[in-house]
C-alpha cells in the first residue's frame, strides 16, 4: 500500500503547550503546570493529547483536500513531553463505499525520535 | 468488576459561532501552516465557502463552547490529575467555515469502570444553522486509578 509523505515536526516547546491550551480552551494544568504535573506522578507536564491528533490532522490535509475528509479516528497510546520531536507517517490501505461515495481508507501515526508510538489512527477520504 | 457510575449525568446543549481569529489561533498553536486557515481568499480560491475549520478544532468549540475541563470534571466527579484522553473520532459531514453558528447536543455514549480504570464516552452531534447534521464528535476520557483513588 502507498506511503505519504512523512512530515516533521519542530520539538515541542513548554510554550507551545500554553499557547495550545489558550487556543483550545483546555486548561487542564497537568499540560502547562509543572509542579501540578509531577503531583499527578508524570515527572513534569504532558502535551494535549488534542495536539498530538491536531499534527496528525495537519499532515491529513496535506495529503488531500481537507474539503474530502469524512472521517478521523485516533486512539493515544503515550503521552508526549516537553522536548519531544515528533513525525507523522500516513499510508493509503484501500478504498470503501460509504454514504453513496467512494472513500479512500488509511492510516496515519505519529511517532517521537525514538521510534515510540504515540497515537495511531485511520481516516477516510471522498474520492 | 464492572458498575456504571453517574449514568443519569446529563450534558447541556450549547451553541458557538466559530470566528476567523479563533481558527487562525489554533491552527499557530499546531504550527499548521496550511494558508486556508490563515486567508479567506486562499480559502475560497481553494473552494471553502470562508476559512475552513481545521479537523481538530471541535476540540475548541467543545472547550470553549461550554463543555470545559473544570465543568467535566464536577459533572463526573473526576479527580483532575488522573484524567487522560484514550480516543477521539470526527465524522465529517457537512462544511464547517468562519462565520458558521453550530448547536451542539451532547450526551454520554458510555461510562464504567474496569480494571481500577474509568472510561467515559461523550458523543456530540453538531448541526448548522440550516438544521444540517454537519459534524459528529466521540470522545472517551480515561481515569487511571478509579474514583475512589486518592
Amino acid at each position: 500500500m502507498s506511503e505519504l509523505k512523512m512530515i516533521h515536526k519542530p520539538e515541542i516547546t513548554h510554550t507551545q503547550l500554553v499557547k495550545y491550551a489558550g487556543a483550545s480552551g483546555d486548561f487542564n494544568p497537568i499540560h502547562t503546570v509543572v509542579p501540578v504535573g509531577e503531583k499527578a506522578g508524570l515527572d513534569g507536564v504532558i502535551a494535549h493529547g488534542m495536539l498530538i491528533m491536531g499534527m496528525a490532522g495537519e499532515a491529513l490535509a496535506e495529503w488531500f483536500p481537507r474539503k474530502d475528509l469524512r472521517r478521523f479516528k485516533v486512539r493515544f497510546s503515550k503521552m508526549t513531553r516537553p522536548g519531544e520531536k515528533l513525525t507523522i507517517e500516513g499510508r493509503v490501505t484501500g478504498e470503501k463505499w460509504e454514504d453513496n461515495e467512494k472513500r479512500l481508507t488509511g492510516e496515519v501515526s505519529v511517532k517521537n525520535e525514538a521510534g515510540e508510538q504515540k497515537l495511531s489512527g485511520r481516516f477516510e477520504f471522498k474520492i | 468488576m464492572e458498575s456504571l457510575l453517574k449514568a443519569d449525568v446529563k450534558l447541556k446543549p450549547f451553541q458557538f459561532t466559530i470566528e476567523r481569529g479563533k481558527i487562525k489561533e489554533f491552527a499557530m498553536a499546531i504550527g499548521d501552516k496550511n494558508p486556508i486557515y490563515y486567508d479567506a481568499d486562499t480559502a475560497r480560491k481553494e473552494g471553502y465557502r470562508d476559512i475552513p475549520i481545521p479537523p481538530t478544532f471541535p476540540t475548541a468549540i467543545e472547550m470553549w463552547g461550554g463543555m470545559d475541563f473544570e465543568t467535566l470534571i464536577e459533572l463526573f466527579g473526576l479527580n483532575p490529575l488522573k484524567v487522560l484522553h484514550g480516543g477521539q473520532e470526527y465524522c465529517y459531514m457537512g462544511e464547517i467555515c468562519a462565520g458558521d453558528t453550530v448547536t451542539a447536543a451532547p450526551k454520554v455514549i458510555s461510562s464504567f469502570e474496569k480494571r481500577n480504570l474509568r472510561f467515559i464516552t461523550i458523543g456530540i452531534q453538531y448541526i448548522n444553522s440550516d438544521g444540517k447534521d454537519v459534524l459528529y464528535s466521540e470522545s472517551t476520557i480515561i481515569e487511571r486509578g478509579g474514583s475512589k483513588n486518592e
